[in-house]
């Protein structure tokens, strides 16, 4: 059997078992989906004609937006993203047309048969542009306590900057893919590969003008999700559901490799302008952040990422006079997305680039100016919005890991290092990051259940969230088992499917563990307390006397007795078939909301985050001078997962996000041509890291003996607050750059920092060195 | 000429008719082969074009020491008749006849080596072809071996803990317990020439030079290849129906290696994992270059031939090969010729080759101890990446270290392989110092007139076009 740790399904995925949706048996009958896109970044469709293709033998349908029966739109909050394009397109990549044929040949040669007359119009393709032109998506949000204005004046010394950050592929390795059943009525079944299966329900109801409870929607497992799947799967659903409704068979779309590239939103790129106020000893005095997000061509979730940019604006430092202003710009690129981190990534950088700048100037060691800086357990505890930060380990970590990983030793290492070498540079950064866990959608933080037993003793679960291989129904299944004093082998956790838990939220902002387990807990304890009882009373009738009470059973190794009697005691299964004997609900729901999370943002206030969890790394890099290469030698993580459900699962989350991250920092990089369209739209030219690009020398800790009070276990979420220590890989490049010119002048370095931006950047300093003597 | 291909899948041999099976053609992938069979499903398309491994499987074939060779290969880049003659294994097969788990697949689950689980099956793939190639735990070879294995979700941490456990530990499987059977079932399948035919279609597998010279000369418009994993993307990313192709693959004479008297002379049928290894003592800048050439897979497959042959300007081989003053042999059924590297490359994926000629081999003279050569290769990311700016250097210095016969060779800075004669003409008859050299690097960056596109700008081509020469220097003083 699984050891108990393991992921649930590891056994399955290293023998090629494990089900995703292409792998699904399906009759002869289906069709393969196919979808036609635009050419063109922004244009007016001035006609189009679709009948030779329509004509074509193999083809069952061609379907223009025209055809859509109910709403014309994707987009999840503002009704802005069409499903197909109609009258106009506004990215390289949207949809315009849907074919469903026998097979792919086919489709392929019916969208060479489809004519269509695009009228080019001006577009704008890049962040710079959208400001230029003031293209603005809607409002901007600000942030705001004291008056930073004036405590900037006032300061005595000043730091002002523009950061630039790119956009990031989410890089799943299973494509976006749906598969969608027809059945009777307007009944559709659809499996997709989404993290928010209600949702993709919702969507495809609107678009299809059919009843939400027509559409079943299930996900087994998703080949990666990062984010990239929490509204942008609705789309393939979408369109494998409209042409399933046309042609009454089964529809399958699985987007290539390239054309889920070209079509589908990434990380948005972000411009953001600081200047901060400081004094001799390098404490924040005052913050203005000006932070501009490339939205793409429509709004899907930019506000929300926008806002938790502007909640990291600080990460981890209190700061009196601060000064936050967002804006989301519109581009004619394809829309902007949710991916781990959400916005958070792109605030603390820009907040981690002041910290250095800071460190720089006094010529100080970064991590101390850090340190002074960090928020306080009993004042500056408050974070500009308002929130009272409790809990606070960042002096804890910060002490624990300066010195697991010896920080200033290897700080010595590294200045001897750099006086022996002129065409190396060694660099070492220390970050930390502070990140709010909850959706600050608040109404989003709730979760529900389904749990039933069965007469034989095994437990079946199943819950709102999706496992995209972070392994949640891993966590959920320990859960289970645990609450109900039995083997994990007596539990499953089944496939999410919206007829077993309808209106979940998606399984995103970290929060998967956090509020299903509740639910699923919530649900265990209810059964509990319906088996309880219905013991209470048998152990009562079988031994004659009345002793025992409803609370004093208890469920524990696969048992459930009487806690204050050894004799009355019958395992799980027999309490199992008492309760059914006795007319008893062995089925029940859970449910669960966040308490005591609010946030309104007009004032820009409140308290939107239940807890934060807390990380930090330290990185040392060797970067070779004359190519802009660079090595990471070695990377050491301790972080806040409070008493973790799942050590293997935890670390697994660290290291990954951590590289996820250092690949957003480094090596990963998208670009536009001129007339919108991707130019690394393939592995060939978009490279994530590989496994030689790791840290030479990797070393991973959880915070220990510091549990989170009110959540699951007293656990801490741990999706994406990692993936921000990858940030101290780009801090250590800026530090070894730094060291070029003898620690005199700020290297210009943005994300990604690939090998072509840091030489650029050692030339731009050694002209500026030569200049300044 | 035979018209089926033989292959042992699932312990049976498969035979595949083209003219009757009409939803394959022989340039249908292994891949898409598998996808639609029932019990291959975890054989996974994260790419469909050698970029990610997640379609990796292993094949295996009796090698010269009454054993079998086992490759790691990417099924998306490789043609069905390729299968001919070999045993196919997926991350299927990999459990005993009683459904124990592999210790490799046991240990990776275990080691939780897997999270998301799409890349696992090839990630298991390439290590289980690496576990029985005489497997090493030294986390270079580790890395070597799931070069081209992308995860999006471990961070690899897991993976290189999980491969350092197993590999040190090599038990035979039942793979060795079943190595006489399946060699002699192998053994067993003709290896005559194929020609397999459909109505679109027609694709030449001969086994000997002489047939494939006649079929060059008879069919000068078709498509030569040997590994194909560049012809496959012109299938799987383009969608062209290529309706002639020769596959050299088999031919044995491609194949040859000699080497003496310092020389190293190879057929054009060597593969590159092949070539980094016959180089790795007396040509270490031909093996360098060879480390950084695709991944482990695509060396598998990818050979000499098909990198001169393509004349790529990004072409790994070419600087190095030019710095080499590497000899290419080519062959028509009228007879051989010889070409020097300098000459052999005329254009934009243009070669002095003739229309009937094929390469037969190259050869590498011997390079004195007066000769110094480096090599370079600059790419956005180590592995798997494709060249943004490569360089092979030559210089030969006579006692007073005075510079003679000076060749800088650039790949990624034109449209072809282009050597920098301006910097060469200044080097050559000055001394070899940093001095001259930091000199020369102007001369180099205004040789080029280098474009910008999805891999770099062209600034910074031109800026480390330079600086190679200057770390060639550096790297010829650090010996």
């Amino acid at each position: 059997m699984i050891p108990s740790n393991m992921h649930q399904s590891a056994y399955k995925h290293v023998s090629g078992a494990s089900v995703y949706v292409d792998d699904i048996p399906v009759q002869d009958q289906m069709l393969t989906g196919f979808v036609v896109y635009s050419p063109h970044a922004h244009a007016k469709i001035v006609s189009f004609d679709l009948s030779k293709a329509q004509a074509l033998p193999g083809v069952l349908a061609v379907l223009s937006a025209a055809d859509i029966p109910g709403e014309n739109n994707l987009g999840p909050i503002v009704h802005d993203e069409p499903c197909l394009a109609e009258n106009e397109v506004s990215f390289v990549g949207q949809a315009v047309f849907l074919i469903a044929a026998e097979d792919e040949e086919t489709a392929r040669a019916a969208a060479d048969l489809i004519y269509v007359e695009y009228k080019t119009l001006p577009a704008l393709i890049s962040l710079e542009q959208a400001m230029a032109q003031n293209s603005l998506m809607g409002p901007k949000r600000t942030i705001k306590r004291g008056d930073a204005d004036k405590a900037l004046a006032e300061a005595p010394h000043i730091v002002k900057g523009r950061f630039k950050s790119g956009a990031q592929e989410h890089w799943y390795l299973e494509t976006q893919t749906a598969l969608c059943l027809p059945g009777e009525d307007d009944e559709l079944f659809i499996h997709s590969s989404t993290q928010n299966p209600s949702e993709v329900q919702a969507v495809v109801a609107e678009a299809l003008n059919i009843a939400r409870n027509a559409v079943t929607v299930e996900t087994r497992r998703m080949g990666g999700a990062f984010g990239g799947k929490e509204t942008q799967a609705h789309h393939v659903a979408s369109w494998a559901a409209l042409l399933a409704q046309k042609t009454k068979r089964p529809v399958k779309i699985r987007l290539f490799r390239d054309d889920d590239q070209i079509m589908t939103g990434k990380r948005h790129p972000f411009i953001i302008d600081y200047e901060a106020g400081f004094d001799d000893q390098g404490m924040l005095l005052a913050l203005k952040v000006e932070q501009n997000a490339d939205g793409g061509a429509a709004t899907d979730l930019s506000f929300a990422i926008l806002e938790r940019a502007m909640f990291h604006a600080e990460n981890a430092y209190y700061i009196p006079h601060v000064s936050i202003t967002g804006r989301v710009w519109k581009t004619n690129l394809p829309s902007n997305t949710a991916f781990r981190g959400f916005g958070g990534p792109q605030g603390i950088a820009a907040m981690e680039e002041i910290i250095d700048r800071i460190a720089r100037f006094l010529k100080k060691d970064a991590a101390e100016i850090r340190q002074k800086n960090f928020y306080q357990l009993d004042k500056n505890n408050t974070a500009p919005y308002g929130q009272v930060i409790t809990n606070n380990n960042l002096e804890l970590i910060y002490n624990r890991l300066t010195d697991s990983s010896g920080y200033f030793e290897q700080r010595r290492e590294v200045n001897g290092f750099n006086a022996q070498n002129e065409f190396a540079k060694q660099g070492l950064a220390l970050m930390p990051v502070k990140f709010g866990i909850s959706f600050t959608t608040s109404f989003l933080n709730q979760a529900g259940a389904l749990v039933n037993v069965y007469q034989d003793g095994t437990v079946l679960v199943n819950h709102g969230g999706t496992e995209m291989g972070q392994g949640l129904h891993t966590k959920i299944r320990q859960i289970a088992a645990l609450e109900f004093g039995i083997p994990l082998e007596s539990v499953i956790v089944s496939a999410t499917n919206t007829s077993k838990v309808p209106n979940t939220s998606a399984t995103a902002a970290s929060s998967g563990t956090d509020l299903n387990g509740m639910a699923v807990k919530n649900a265990v304890e209810r059964l509990k307390f319906r088996i309880a009882f219905q013991l209470a009373q048998y152990f009562n009738e079988k031994y004659g006397v009345e002793s025992t009470l409803d609370s004093h059973v208890m469920f524990k190794n696969g048992a459930v007795f009487d806690a204050t009697d050894a004799a009355r005691t019958v395992s799980f299964k027999e309490a199992v078939q008492i309760c059914y004997f006795r007319q008893l609900p062995l089925s029940a729901t859970g449910f669960y909301r966040t308490p005591d999370i609010y946030f309104d943002r007009e004032k820009g206030a409140g308290h939107p985050f239940y807890y934060y969890a807390y990380g930090m790394a330290v990185s040392k890099v060797e970067v070779d001078l004359l190519t802009g290469n660079h090595k990471l030698l070695r990377s050491d993580i301790l972080h806040d997962v409070g008493d973790s459900i799942n050590p293997d699962i935890d670390r697994g989350q660290i290291e990954g996000a951590f590289v996820q991250g250092l690949g957003w920092c480094t090596t990963e990089e998208c670009k536009w041509d001129e007339q919108g369209n991707l130019l690394n739209h393939s592995p060939d030219t978009y490279k994530i890291p590989t496994i030689r690009d790791i840290p030479r020398d990797f070393r991973v800790a959880l915070l220990k003996d510091v549990p989170n009070p009110g959540t699951i276990r007293q656990s801490k979420a741990v999706g994406e607050p990692p993936f921000m220590l990858g940030i101290s890989v780009w801090l250590a490049i800026k530090d070894a750059l730094s060291a070029v010119a003898a620690h005199q002048l700020e290297p210009e370095l943005n994300l990604p920092a690939t090998n072509e931006a840091i030489l650029l950047s050692i030339e731009n300093l050694r002209r500026r060195q030569s200049e300044h003597i | 000429m035979a018209d089926t291909i033989s292959f042992l899948l699932d312990g049976k041999v498969q035979i595949i008719d083209f003219s009757r099976q009409s939803h394959l053609k022989p340039t249908t992938t292994v891949l898409q082969y598998l996808r639609d069979l029932p019990g291959h499903k975890g054989v996974k398309e994260g790419c469909a074009e050698g970029d990610c491994g997640a379609c990796t499987v292993v094949l295996a074939e009796p090698d010269k020491e009454g054993g079998l060779s086992y490759k790691a290969v990417n099924s998306c880049l490789l043609f069905l008749p390729k299968l001919h003659g070999k045993q196919l294994i997926t991350v299927e097969n990999l459990q005993d006849g009683n459904g124990n788990l592999h210790p490799l697949q046991k240990t990776l689950a275990e080691q939780n080596g897997s999270q998301c689980g799409f890349c696992t099956p090839g990630i298991v793939m390439s290590l289980f072809g690496h576990y029985k190639s005489g497997a090493s735990a030294e986390r270079d070879e580790i890395e070597d071996t799931l070069s081209g294995n992308l995860c999006r979700c471990t961070g690899y941490q897991p993976i290189l803990e999980s491969a350092q456990l197993t590999l040190t530990d090599v038990h035979s499987d039942h793979f060795s317990a079943e190595q006489e059977e399946t060699r002699a079932v192998l053994n067993a399948i003709s290896k005559d020439s194929l020609t397999l035919k459909t109505e679109t279609q027609v694709y030449y597998l001969p086994t000997y030079l002489n047939e494939l010279l006649r079929l060059r000369s008879k069919y000068p418009q078709a498509l030569l290849v040997n590994g194909s994993t560049d012809a496959a993307l012109r299938v799987t990313k383009n969608h062209e129906l290529l309706p002639a192709i020769i596959d050299s693959s088999n031919v044995r004479e491609l194949k040859e290696v000699q080497a003496s008297g310092g020389k190293l002379r190879f057929g054009s049928g060597v593969t590159i994992n092949e070539l980094l290894e016959l180089t790795k003592e007396r040509f270490p800048a031909v093996s360098k270059m060879c480390k950084t050439f695709g991944s482990k897979q695509i060396r598998h497959l990818a050979t000499v031939g098909g990198n001169l042959g393509s004349a790529s300007p990004i072409g790994d081989l070419a600087p190095v090969f030019l710095a080499c003053d590497a000899r290419i042999t080519v062959q028509s059924v009228n007879g051989l010729r010889k070409i020097r590297m300098n000459d052999f490359i005329t254009g934009y994926r243009q070669t002095a080759l003739r229309p009937d000629e094929i390469i037969r081999s190259v050869e590498l003279p011997l390079i004195k101890p007066s000769v110094l050569i480096g090599a370079y290769k600059i790419s956005k990311r180590y592995d798997l990446d494709i060249a943004t700016v490569s360089a092979g250097f030559r210089v030969e210095l006579d006692g007073d270290e005075i510079v003679q016969n000076c060749i800088a060779a650039y790949g990624g800075m034109a449209a072809v392989t282009s050597r920098a004669i301006k910097a060469e003409s200044f080097l050559n008859g000055k001394k070899w110092k940093r001095e001259t050299v930091e000199q020369t690097l102007p001369l180099i960056r205004e040789s080029f007139t280098p474009i910008s596109d999805a891999r770099s700008g062209a600034e910074y081509r031109s800026v480390v076009a330079g600086n190679l020469l200057l770390k060639f220097y550096l790297d010829t003083q650090n010996k």
